[in-house]
């Protein structure tokens, strides 16, 4: 009876081993696409790293913070012109992470959107008692040092700054870049026209990138093991009563 | 008919499956007998030595881009010459001499200190430096998780390819955690160990933690003179129990204290201390003695070296380093890699961890393990001069620390001037002890059996090893000036030592003994696939025969049941 069933069930559990082998597989380079080779740099080629550029660096730092590459005249080449205005107001500290469990550091709010060609300025009030940042990523090197906008509020203080972008469609990472704080909370996106769709892991927005489990893997695998058993027994039934 | 057939095929496997037996499975009085009939086996040549595995191999010392290595002027400081391959950032030396709030921007912006992480007031006994000092720290993690990555992130190696997780006190910066948007690598004013502490006795000192962390911290300044509360009755000892409730992620608290002694002293996060301090969260305290002009380096963030010495250090010794040692359970400190959800991280580090079943894995002096400790902390010396050496052990593991070819003077123990001078040449620090050591480098058989490259270890011999390879580990060496190269690196003569600068050989990919032995006897074994092949019939042999058995024991029964 049991050698008729033996077959199918290991097909499917080969089938289920290499659909996940190749899943895991794709997780895997998709992610190595997303890191730098650049690894273990000595201190003094990261520092000549970090600074390469430096004179071009708009920039103004006091006891209150930073800001940097603040832009409010220069136009991206692909626009011709102003096309709107906008004006965000956000919050960064531990009170806005709390709708979001598992998070420690919030910001609010986590998404914008924008025209092309809008000019944006952003008013970044810290409620905490640490730094916090503003930061957008993948803005054109030509106007913006690093492709970034900057802002850096010291503990309680805000900061404020402008900055165009440009006209395609386009979501750009927004993130505080103190470690961990993005992955604890501190990731918004900005999405200009219709975006270029959302990215991973923002509170509220979308998931993470790696599946994320809550259960312990001994009682998933508990559950599996007695489901398996289950339909085994009633599936040999079944068939043993179509016989 | 079937039953003829099945029979003479079951027999067939049966002289198959003992055919195939391996032979060193049969009782030894089998063998024998086998050997008197048959005589010895036909000699095979055992399998060829592999060569080589390809490995990633790092440039052991880069070169200095940035002119570190020499001695310079920095906003009117005197940073000393630091003769070692990847010395410290001159300009963060500069900095926390004369305070972040006391230095052009450009040294700023160029080290990544925020303007406020160290600042220095006033002259408070008119003796020409400041004594009222303030200074911030803030709390990072190095080589934790990435809820959209599978790899660490915000990296520091403590050899190469070795990413344990830590946390780690870090002067308060500016700017990014990472040296650009497109790297993982931590920029390089957070890294471990956590700075040492330098002020001057009497001085009125502020430490602020700032917490930039996702868990509750504090901390305990261990050995320091400090009041159990601050003017306002706050709790200032950092035990959760005892004095105040930790600082939540976002919060801050500041720290108050006016040493009346001199000493080297500890500092350390006293929350779920069992964890906690070999996260990383340790440091050094110095007190330094009170002498006119005596502007101190704040902050020691690096290799150890100490590039601006105090005036005390000045008038007995010619170079002071700072050693931090600390050994580091992997089991603990890579639970910040397994979830991104801090509510499973906490629940996996406080009440699954056990560090009563716990071993450490890896041993760090000044947050590196050998061979990088060779580039950043060897003990430069000349002959004839006297160094100081303070030495802290923060982690959990005693340490027998070992001076080849010197017996080093204990003149501190945990702070206080050593009643009778002790010379040795292995010296024991219990976990959170302190030693002053002077090193006298006069070749008199006795302080120094002469020049060379003496190294410095742990005589634990765990100590010696990175995640069980050896050699890693806290191993360091003391380094006469006749014996290094132009770029710091001791002109080592015994095996080649480029191999233990890649990844694999701490993976345990290379063999040890592989590039020096002309005869390449203890290199890897090349498979023997016919062993393999071999196992393979075998297996077919037995399945076949069980298949067949059950086959005809099946027949049997059937025809059995038919006749009834």
């Amino acid at each position: 009876m049991t050698g008729r069933h033996n077959i199918p069930i290991r097909l499917i559990f080969a089938l289920l081993l290499l659909l996940s082998s190749g899943l895991s597989h794709r997780a895997w380079s998709e992610s190595e696409n997303m890191v730098n080779k650049d690894e273990n740099l000595p201190a003094a080629h990261a520092v000549s790293i970090m600074n390469r550029g430096k004179a071009e660096h708009k920039m103004t730092l006091d006891d209150e913070g930073m800001v940097m590459n603040w832009n409010d005249n220069q136009l991206p080449i692909d626009c011709e012109a102003i096309e709107d205005e906008h004006q965000f107001t956000v919050h960064a500290g531990i009170k806005y992470a709390e709708p979001y469990p598992g998070t420690v550091f919030g910001m609010k709010p986590h998404e914008y959107h924008v025209k092309p060609c809008s000019r944006i300025t952003v008013t970044f009030i810290n409620d905490d008692q640490i730094r916090h940042q503003w930061m957008v990523h993948g803005l054109p090197k030509y106007l913006y040092d690093q492709g970034m906008f900057h802002l850096e509020a010291a503990g309680g203080a805000t900061k404020s700054g402008t900055f165009i972008v440009p006209s395609d469609d386009k979501t750009y990472l927004v993130h505080c870049d103190l470690a961990q704080h993005m992955e604890k909370g501190m990731k918004a996106q900005l999405v200009v026209a219709s975006g270029s769709g959302n990215l991973s892991s923002i509170p509220g927005v979308s998931g993470p990138f790696e599946s994320q489990h809550f259960t312990r893997w001994k009682d998933r695998l508990e559950i599996l093991l007695i489901s398996m058993a289950g339909s085994f027994i009633a599936f040999g039934l079944l068939w043993r009563y179509l016989d | 008919m079937k039953k003829n057939l099945l029979s003479a095929f079951l027999v067939i496997l049966v002289v198959m499956v003992l055919a195939l037996t391996p032979r060193d499975w049969y009782p030894r009085s089998v063998r024998v007998k086998l050997f008197n009939w048959f005589g010895a086996q036909d000699y095979r040549i055992p399998p060829v030595t592999l060569p080589l595995p390809a490995m990633n191999k790092e440039n052991p010392c880069p070169d200095d881009v940035l002119g570190w290595r020499e001695g310079q002027n920095i906003a009117g400081i005197y940073v000393e010459e630091s003769k070692v391959c990847m010395p410290d950032n001159p300009e963060a030396v500069a900095a926390f001499v004369l305070g972040t709030n006391n230095v052009p921007h450009f040294v700023l912006m160029r080290s990544k200190l925020a303007p406020d992480a160290v600042v220095k007031g006033a002259d408070l006994d008119g003796d020409g430096d400041p004594d009222v000092i303030h200074i911030r720290l803030e709390v990072m993690e190095l080589n934790g998780n990435s809820p959209d990555l599978n790899v660490p992130i915000t990296t520091y190696d403590i050899a190469p390819g070795v990413q344990p997780g830590f946390w780690v006190f870090s002067p308060k910066s500016i700017g990014m955690s990472t040296i650009n948007f497109e790297s993982r690598v931590a920029q390089p004013m957070i890294r471990m160990p956590s700075p040492v502490i330098r002020v001057e006795q009497g001085d009125q000192v502020k430490v602020t933690l700032e917490n930039t962390h996702y868990m509750p911290h504090t901390i305990h300044f261990h050995g320091v003179d400090h009041p159990f509360v601050d003017a306002d009755g706050n709790g200032n000892d950092g035990v959760p129990q005892t004095s105040e409730v930790p600082v939540l992620p976002g919060e801050s608290r500041t720290y108050v204290m006016s040493p009346r002694q001199t000493g080297t002293m500890f500092y350390h996060c006293h929350v779920q201390p069992q964890v906690h301090i070999r996260m990383g969260l340790n440091g050094m305290f110095v007190v330094e003695e009170n002498r006119p002009n005596n502007w101190v380096q704040t902050l020691n963030v690096g290799g150890g070296h100490v590039r601006f010495p105090s005036e005390s250090s000045r008038e007995d010794y010619d170079r002071e380093f700072d050693m931090m040692y600390l050994d580091v359970d992997k089991q603990a400190n890579d639970l910040i890699k397994k979830h991104s959800d801090p509510r499973l991280t906490t629940k996996e580090m406080n009440r699954v961890f056990d560090i009563t079943d716990g071993t450490a894995d890896y041993f760090l002096l000044n947050g590196r393990s050998f061979p990088y400790t060779i580039r950043e902390s060897i003990i430069y010396v000349k002959p004839d001069e006297k160094v100081k050496l303070r030495v802290l052990n923060g982690g959990d593991a005693g340490l027998s620390l070992h001076t080849h070819g010197h017996k080093v003077t204990i003149t501190h123990y945990d702070g206080i001037e050593a009643q009778s001078k002790i010379t040795r040449d292995v010296v024991w620090l219990s976990s959170a002890q302190r030693l002053d050591l002077e090193l006298n480098t006069t070749n008199d058989g006795l302080h120094s059996y002469g020049e060379g490259i003496w190294i410095v270890h742990d005589h634990q011999e765990t100590g010696t090893t990175t995640d069980g390879a050896n050699p890693g580990g806290d191993v360091t060496a003391i380094v006469y000036e006749d014996y290094q190269h132009p770029n710091g690196m001791p002109k080592t003569q015994g095996v080649p030592v480029d191999k233990f600068f890649s990844p694999e050989f701490y993976q345990r990919k290379v063999p040890v003994w592989l590039d020096w032995d002309p005869w390449n006897r203890f290199g890897d074994v090349a498979i023997r696939h016919s062993e393999l092949i071999h196992m393979g019939a075998y297996g077919t042999a037995i399945g076949a025969f069980l298949a067949t058995l059950g086959a005809l024991l099946k027949y049997l029964f059937r025809r059995r049941g038919e006749i009834q």
